[in-house]
């Protein structure tokens, strides 16, 4: 997790993506660094998620270029799985295991595709539930949790894998208010240990803390993309100028 | 709202001042509400005369069941051998006992969760069955061999409830995962089996098993007419459990799957750890339900010609003396089935309590 400014850890050339006769993705050109932490904003519907998603073959797409960490996305299984493998996700909705507790939902991975035996498992799997501010919930299962400490448990889990770049998908939007901050702040320390990240989120104060650039997509392209500063304070095209009027309003 | 003073809840309602409320509110409920219990006190009294204290227990009193008032328990006395054990040979009826008490602890013993892996489970059935199979069948360890059509009464019962499930219900897991396949053909061609088999009513099943398969199928391939009556029950059970378990695999959101393809899991995996376990919990009441409707339906097999318990006990009363006393050999036939059918239903809601807990 070094930062490497000259590996690539993420390159999209040219990326399209039809769910049936709908485009979604539209020639999408994309280079993340190692360490380099990305938010990705819009407007719902714009193609976000499936975007990330695609970095994990959550979703095909179905024309240019996917490399993670020089490794080519294709159809190629062994390929999939190595990727899979080195790219951590945490997702709206948490998608905890609910029938295993918070221990077990760590350590499943671990266990099945890192092949740890159980003591070594629980002792990692214990580390970063530390390092998420919950380790005294380690017994209990999703269910009896908040919210916000779903979602730590869940990013927990994803770190147990010891990805190399963390993928997020809106992790705040499910969220009460109160519990925002809680999650933000597992985020940002991650930033700052040089972990790379794409955030799809709408958390700008967030986006102006951690983010190297911060991209604006609408109707399935990548409008415009800079640096934080520049991006909020002089957005170039209107659509952007738009959309933020419209989030920052409040 | 300074003062601190605790709030505590309000104190239940004493079980009288419940009574009252529900039974006795008003002049109408209290008429409606003793006329109720007099019905019922008066049914109770009846049965209880009826079952214990009218009745006659000893067989060598048979003379006295027909002056008697109450039930004629005699029947049950002389011929619970011929109702618990068919046509087994009489002098080997310890095994068929000793084979029941086998499969019946084997039963029980899976359903403890200590067994809930696939390898347990595994050895537990193969050594139950194994040995359940030995003491019935014979033919080594110096026991005599008592071939299947000897086989009767409640082990034959028992045996087919836990064949069925043996086969049936691995059998259902697979047809269950197969018809949500992600190859077309492979979907296709599970759905269309299952649909084959539940359009088909059991009986059509269990005759073409027994009577028309031999026709069919080459000799080796044929084995006892039990054995092939019991592949068919268990792919008819198969079927119906396929479909209450991926009625539990379709409630399960698709962020789960997805979750456990972004650590890395392999399909199986994916299968074992995340989708079966939270597809059982979903439809555990369904699945409960089948293998309660599977027991009952066991009784259907009198009819291509094997004597399991119901069979044996309409041979029981079948003799002279005995024909009047039908009421009684089906009452104890009642009561044994109540024994399984009810622990298998208060086993399902045990397990739907336990598994709440990690839903939270
Ligand atoms: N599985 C699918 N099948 C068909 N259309 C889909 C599917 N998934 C998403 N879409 C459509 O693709 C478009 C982009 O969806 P996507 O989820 O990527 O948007 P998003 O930018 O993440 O929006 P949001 O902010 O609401 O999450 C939407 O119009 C959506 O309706
Ligand atoms: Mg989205």
């Amino acid at each position: 997790m070094v930062e490497n400014p000259s590996v690539t850890a993420i390159t999209m050339q040219g990326v399209n993506k039809w769910f049936d006769d709908f485009h979604v993705l539209k020639d999408i050109d994309l280079q993340v660094a190692m360490g380099e932490k990305i938010v990705i904003c819009g407007p719902s519907g714009s193609g976000k998620s499936t975007l990330i998603r695609c970095i994990c073959k959550l979703e095909d797409h179905q024309r240019g270029l996917i490399n993670v960490l020089g490794i080519e996305l294709n159809d190629d299984i062994a390929n999939v799985d190595e990727i899979r493998r080195e790219v951590g996700m945490v997702f709206q909705q948490f998608n905890l295991f609910p029938h295993m507790t918070v221990l077990e939902n760590c350590t499943l991975a671990l266990t099945l595709v890192r092949k740890k035996n159980r003591e070594e498992a629980e002792a990692i799997a214990m580390g970063f539930l530390e390092k998420v501010h919950i380790p005294e919930q380690a017994a209990k299962y999703p269910g009896e949790l908040s919210g916000g400490q779903q979602q730590r448990v869940a990013i927990a889990r994803s770190l147990c894998m010891n990805p190399e770049i963390m993928l997020f998908d809106e992790p705040t939007s499910a969220l009460d208010p109160e519990m925002i901050s809680e999650v933000l702040d597992v985020m940002v320390s991650l930033a700052e240990e040089g972990m790379t990240m794409i955030c799809v989120t709408h958390e700008m104060g967030f986006a102006r803390r951690v983010a190297d650039r911060v991209i604006f997509m609408d109707q399935g392209e990548i409008v415009e993309q800079n640096d934080p500063l520049s991006f909020f304070e002089n957005p170039a095209n209107e659509r952007t100028q738009l959309f933020l009027s419209q989030i920052l309003q409040h | 709202m300074t003062t601190a003073i605790q709030q505590l809840p309000p104190a239940k309602p004493s079980f009288a001042a419940r009574l009252q409320k529900s039974l006795f509110n008003s002049p109408l409920d209290c008429v409606i509400s003793v006329v109720c219990a007099a019905l019922l006190f008066y049914l109770l009294y009846q049965i209880i005369d009826w079952a214990f204290i009218a009745s006659i227990w000893r067989a060598e009193d048979v003379a006295l069941c027909k002056a008697a008032d109450g039930a004629c328990w005699s029947v049950i006395d002389a011929r619970h051998r011929i109702i618990l054990f068919g046509l087994f040979p009489f002098e080997e009826h310890w095994r068929s006992t000793l084979a029941c008490i086998v499969m019946v602890a084997t039963i029980v013993a899976s359903c403890f969760t200590w067994f809930w892996s696939a390898t347990r489970l595994g050895l537990l059935w193969l050594c139950g069955f194994g040995v359940f199979y030995i003491l019935m069948r014979g033919g080594m360890f110096g026991l005599t061999g008592i071939t299947p059509e000897r086989w009767g009464g409640l082990a034959l019962t028992i045996f087919i409830f836990a064949s069925v499930s043996l086969i049936g219900m691995p059998l259902s897991i697979v047809l269950a995962l197969g018809r949500r396949s992600k190859l077309p053909v492979v979907a296709r061609l599970t759905g269309l089996f299952i649909d084959f088999f539940r359009s088909l009513p059991l009986l059509t099943i269990l005759f073409a098993a027994a009577v028309i398969t031999p026709f069919v199928l080459p000799g080796w391939l044929q084995g006892d007419k039990l054995y092939r009556v019991i592949v068919g029950f268990a792919i008819f059970f198969a079927c119906y459990q396929a479909e209450n378990i991926r009625a539990g695999l379709q409630a399960i959101p698709p962020g789960q799957d997805e979750a456990g393809l972004t650590l890395g899991l392999n399909y199986w995996q994916r299968v074992t750890r995340i989708q079966l376990p939270q597809a059982f919990r979903n439809s555990l009441p369904s699945i409960v339900n089948q293998f309660v409707i599977t027991f009952k339906e066991t009784s259907i097999v009198t009819i291509v010609g094997f004597f399991e318990i119901l069979a044996s006990g309409h041979a029981a009363y079948g003799t002279g003396e005995w024909t009047p006393h039908y009421v009684e050999v089906y009452v104890f036939i009642g009561l044994i089935y109540f024994a399984f059918v009810f622990s298998l239903s208060r086993y399902g809601a045990y397990l739907e309590n336990r598994m709440r807990v990690g839903h939270g």
